[in-house]
């Protein structure tokens, strides 16, 4: 007697063409999210463009980040510091508007993050500033992008776009440059 | 290509719809949480973001006034460490004082003022405005003074010192009334009256623990809760670490073993109340031996006749050369110190046992000595130095509320209800009273019984300043500045009292309108009797110098000679202790105690401090009595048996905890436990041992003999387990110690009055 699973296999196509289609559905689901969902350029409740102000105007970094020489972060500017210029600058521009809006109701204006480390990673500006790090090393040419975008310097040295931070790449940098205790756990996790 | 019909395709592309959607989904479900950086609107000048400022201020969690610095970032405050230019503490800090950011952050607080819209104790408490709340307080002051009946109004206050005192003074002087109490359970009249009474000094003298080499302790826990523990603590360290001297020796008296007692080299148990009886016994034995040589040597010698070792003995239970051998060593080791406090001076005797300590550091020779005991000079002079309440002066209140003397009472941070025992019907006054304001940061037991809450802040929050009463051997202060802006809606205590002034009418005596103005006058009042260097720098930059500094001192002495009067020394003696309650009924003496982590029960709402393990018996979270083993052989208890402590008074409900460092006759309990309000950390949660408390009383200060109650124990039959973090306290034979009856010295019982020897089994 002759035993086959063949027409076993044949009943069961059409379920398995539904589980194809259902993985196959949940890698464009996904893949749709990674790419056009990232995340990794929001959109900022005021459309702030580092590519006028750091770029064609060739304001410096620490003019409005001010801390990042002196803090664990880089500061955000008080409303009050944009207001200091655009008092006279570009008034009558809609974003401008909408900056002068918060100010007049004494709100702050909620800036989404976009570098962001996780809480047991204790990254200081300070010392990255003070060795002479160029912001650009790390956060890419923020001054060619109109809206901010999430970069990283990759283990070559050269940066790459939309993906956040790991280890091995802080690790690979330390080492390149032969930090002090750079590779000591206790230099980032306290 | 197999042949699709239309239902199977719309059922594919179901699917399809169906896997797209969930794979986005999934992918949104791993992204992090959008996090935001939130800019500051107008950048505070005094710190960015990311950089922690310090901030010294002053500690407010006990009396004793250390200095600390609180670190902040963002403006919050994130750690309280000692501030190191502050004498009092160095740079140290105790427990319950790091725990003062729970004060600050605690879940329990009240965040606005509140009326009490139902029944008083109904907790159906209505949100009001501040000037709703100052008004309804103002209009009935104004109604008082008007009708010349201010003195029906009585301000309770926790004791406060400097500025903040002043202007409660000056409040209540304009209200025209006298009814103004300070009231800490803890302050030590009977140490006050003692060195009134010996040495006719208002104020406490410093004790030198730094430089002593022998320091002999008459039941004063001085490492814990005894006047600055912080500060005596640190010369305790000092002294036993000294490198080119000897070692600083160190004996404690008292029936039940404190956290002092065991990092002593010796613990002596006399029968509770007869510790001042010993004091004059070795007094005694000095002065016969010839060891004291002063012109009044005869006097002493009379008025010490009675108290012959082999009769002190007798009384106390100490063997005789037990009391000539320390008598012998307390005169002949320079500089000697004895001190005296805790449970020996909470007896109907006390402050004749604190004299008879003082007598045994005069006859040695260590008054006005380095490594002794030394004279503070007056504390400053502008500051003023008010008075604690009693415990008569307590009853006075409650009697005068009975009477209806009492239109309107306010207190501000003291907790009678739960401090008081029951005997004294505290809560019973307060009904007889029309208007109660509390001005409690938490729903504590007096507070809730009141009729309007006006919140004050906590002290990380507030203005002040505050002169350690005890003093470092020269006058100390140090202001007390806010390290964050109020998280609620409260007042600092002084504004609370600067609004109503200024809405009565006061502004001719009281002219400040915020706390930090008032402060700031009663210190330039103190730079202008500044020296001409002090001067020359101008007010601005003293103020500035003391606010970064966190303290200011000035460089007098005391006096350093003293002699007794003839009337003194006669008038030296001690009475034995009386007891409430018949030692047949009650065959138990009443140990309560200061609980290193509560304090007199203010800490309990602290989670710290409730999960910090006590360091006797490691209990954690509850309420426990201490019995010895012998005691618990013969009643058949064990650790955890529920049992019940009936005092003639009222009973509570403990498990028993086998302590052998205890006399076989007392009880020890801690005191701190057994809220049945105050916050969803100390709310029901063990037992309160003030609560059964005899009102008995010293005479002379009208204090509250607190370890005068006698107690009997009824075992319930229940048992439960003790929350602790240590394991047996046996040896189970594993030889971890091993003792031997060392060359000169007796292996005692260790059950009877003793350092307890581990069991060998």
């Amino acid at each position: 007697m002759k035993i086959s699973i063949v027409p076993a296999l044949r009943a069961l196509k059409p379920a398995a063409m539904l589980v194809l289609v259902v993985v196959t559905g949940l890698g464009v689901g996904y893949w749709a999210n990674a790419t056009f969902y990232s995340d990794t350029s929001p959109e900022q409740p005021i459309a702030f463009s580092h590519q006028i102000h750091a770029g064609e105007n060739e304001i410096p970094c620490m003019y409005c980040h001010t801390q990042a020489d002196r803090s664990p972060s880089a500061g955000v500017p008080s409303v009050s510091k944009c207001v200091g210029c655009h008092n006279e600058v570009a008034t009558e521009q809609p974003q401008i508007r909408l900056l002068m809006s918060y100010w007049e109701n004494r709100e702050p204006i909620p800036w989404i993050k976009v570098h962001d480390l996780p809480d047991f990673v204790h990254f200081t500006h300070k010392r990255h500033v003070l060795a002479e790090i160029e912001c650009q090393t790390c956060h890419g040419a923020v001054e060619t992008m109109d809206t901010v975008r999430l970069a990283r310097r990759g283990i070559d040295g050269t940066v790459q776009y939309d993906h956040t931070w790991e280890m091995r790449l802080c690790l690979g940098c330390h080492r390149e440059n032969e930090v002090e205790n750079g590779t000591d756990c206790w230099t980032c996790h306290k | 290509m197999p042949n699709i019909d239309r239902r199977e395709f719309l059922k594919l592309v179901g699917a399809g719809g169906v896997g797209a959607g969930a794979g986005f989904m999934l992918r949104e479900s791993k992204k992090d949480p959008t996090e935001y950086l939130i800019p500051y609107v107008v950048a505070p000048e005094d710190f960015s973001s990311g950089i922690a400022t310090w901030y010294n201020s002053v500690c407010s969690m006990c009396s004793a006034g250390c200095g600390i610095s609180v670190r902040t970032r963002e403006g919050r405050a994130k750690k309280i460490e000692g501030n190191p230019s502050h004498p009092v503490n160095q740079g140290r800090l105790c427990g319950m004082g790091q725990a003062g950011l729970q004060v600050l952050y605690n879940p329990d607080r009240i965040t606005e003022p509140l009326v009490q819209t139902g029944d008083r104790g109904s907790m159906s408490f209505e949100q009001i405005t501040w000037e709703n709340g100052l008004d309804q307080l103002a209009d009935r002051l104004e109604l008082l003074r008007a009708a010349r009946r201010g003195n029906s109004v009585s301000f309770l206050t926790e004791g406060v010192n400097g500025h903040l005192a002043q202007l409660i003074e000056s409040f209540m002087r304009q209200l025209g009334s006298n009814r103004l109490l300070h009231y800490d359970f803890d302050h030590p009249h009977t140490l006050y009256a003692a060195n009134q009474k010996f040495f006719g000094q208002d104020h406490l003298p410093y004790y030198d623990l730094q430089n002593t080499n022998l320091l002999l302790s008459f039941g004063a826990d001085y490492l814990t809760n005894w006047i600055s523990p912080v500060h005596h603590s640190i010369g305790f360290g000092t002294s036993r670490q000294r490198q080119a001297e000897a070692r600083g020796r160190f004996v404690q008296i008292e029936p039940r073993m404190s956290a002092s007692g065991a990092a002593a080299d010796e613990w002596i148990a006399a029968i509770p109340g007869t510790e001042g009886i010993l004091a004059l016994g070795m007094a005694n034995h000095i002065v016969s031996q010839g060891n004291y040589q002063g012109v009044d040597r005869a006097d002493w010698s009379a008025a010490l006749s009675d108290y012959s070792p082999s009769q002190v003995a007798e009384q106390t239970g100490i063997p005789e050369s037990t009391i000539t051998r320390l008598a012998d060593e307390f005169s002949e080791t320079q500089p000697s110190l004895a001190i005296g406090g805790g449970a020996a001076a909470n007896h109907s005797n006390g402050v004749d046992t604190l004299v008879a300590v003082n007598v045994l550091n005069y006859l040695a020779g260590n008054v006005g000595r380095e490594g002794g005991l030394l004279f503070n000079p007056p504390p400053a002079g502008t500051v003023s130095r008010p008075h604690q309440a009693s415990y008569r002066n307590m009853l006075e209140l409650i009697e005068a509320a009975h009477q209806g003397e009492i239109d309107v009472l306010i207190i501000n941070g003291t907790n009678p209800v739960f401090t008081l025992p029951a005997a004294a019907e505290f809560r019973e006054a307060l009904a007889e009273i029309p208007l109660v304001v509390s001005t409690s940061s938490f729903f504590d037991e007096t507070t809730v019984l009141a009729d309007l809450i006006l919140p004050s802040n906590s002290y990380l929050e507030s203005w002040g300043d505050h002169f350690p009463e005890a003093g470092v051997g020269f006058p100390v202060g140090a202001v007390s500045q806010p390290v964050v802006s109020p998280l609620y809606n409260t007042r600092a205590t002084g504004d609370i009292i600067l609004g109503l002034a200024n809405k009565i009418g006061m502004s001719s005596t009281i002219p400040w309108t915020s706390m930090e103005e008032c402060i700031k006058a009663g210190w330039r009042r103190i730079y202008e009797r500044g020296d001409t260097q002090t001067l020359a720098q101008g007010f601005d930059e003293f103020w500035t110098a003391l606010l970064k500094a966190g303290v200011w001192g000035e460089t007098t002495n005391g006096s350093t000679s003293f002699t007794p009067d003839q009337s003194v020394i006669d008038s030296v003696s001690v009475a034995a202790p009386e007891f409430s309650g018949s030692e047949q009924d009650y065959p138990f003496i009443l140990h309560p105690y200061l609980s290193p982590n509560f304090h007199d029960g203010r800490g309990a709402n602290l989670p710290w401090m409730q999960e910090r393990p006590d360091p006797m018996t490691s209990v954690v979270y509850g309420t426990w009595v201490e019995i010895n083993p012998t005691t618990a052989d013969e009643l058949g208890l064990i650790e955890g048996d529920l049992v019940d402590i009936e005092s003639p008074q009222g009973q509570l409900r403990a498990p028993v905890f086998v302590y052998p460092a205890i006399m076989p006759n007392v009880i020890a309990m801690p005191i701190g436990q057994g809220h049945s309000e105050y916050g969803r950390y100390a709310k029901d949660r063990g037992a309160n041992p003030l609560e059964i408390l005899s009102p008995q009383i010293e005479q002379i200060t009208g204090n509250l003999a607190t370890s005068a109650t006698r107690v009997r124990i009824v075992a319930t039959g229940r048992h439960i387990d003790l929350v602790k973090t240590s394991g047996t306290s046996r040896d189970l034979g594993r030889d971890i110690v091993q003792t031997t009856g060392g060359e000169g010295h007796e292996v005692s019982d260790a059950r009877l009055n003793s350092i307890p020897i581990t069991e060998l089994t």
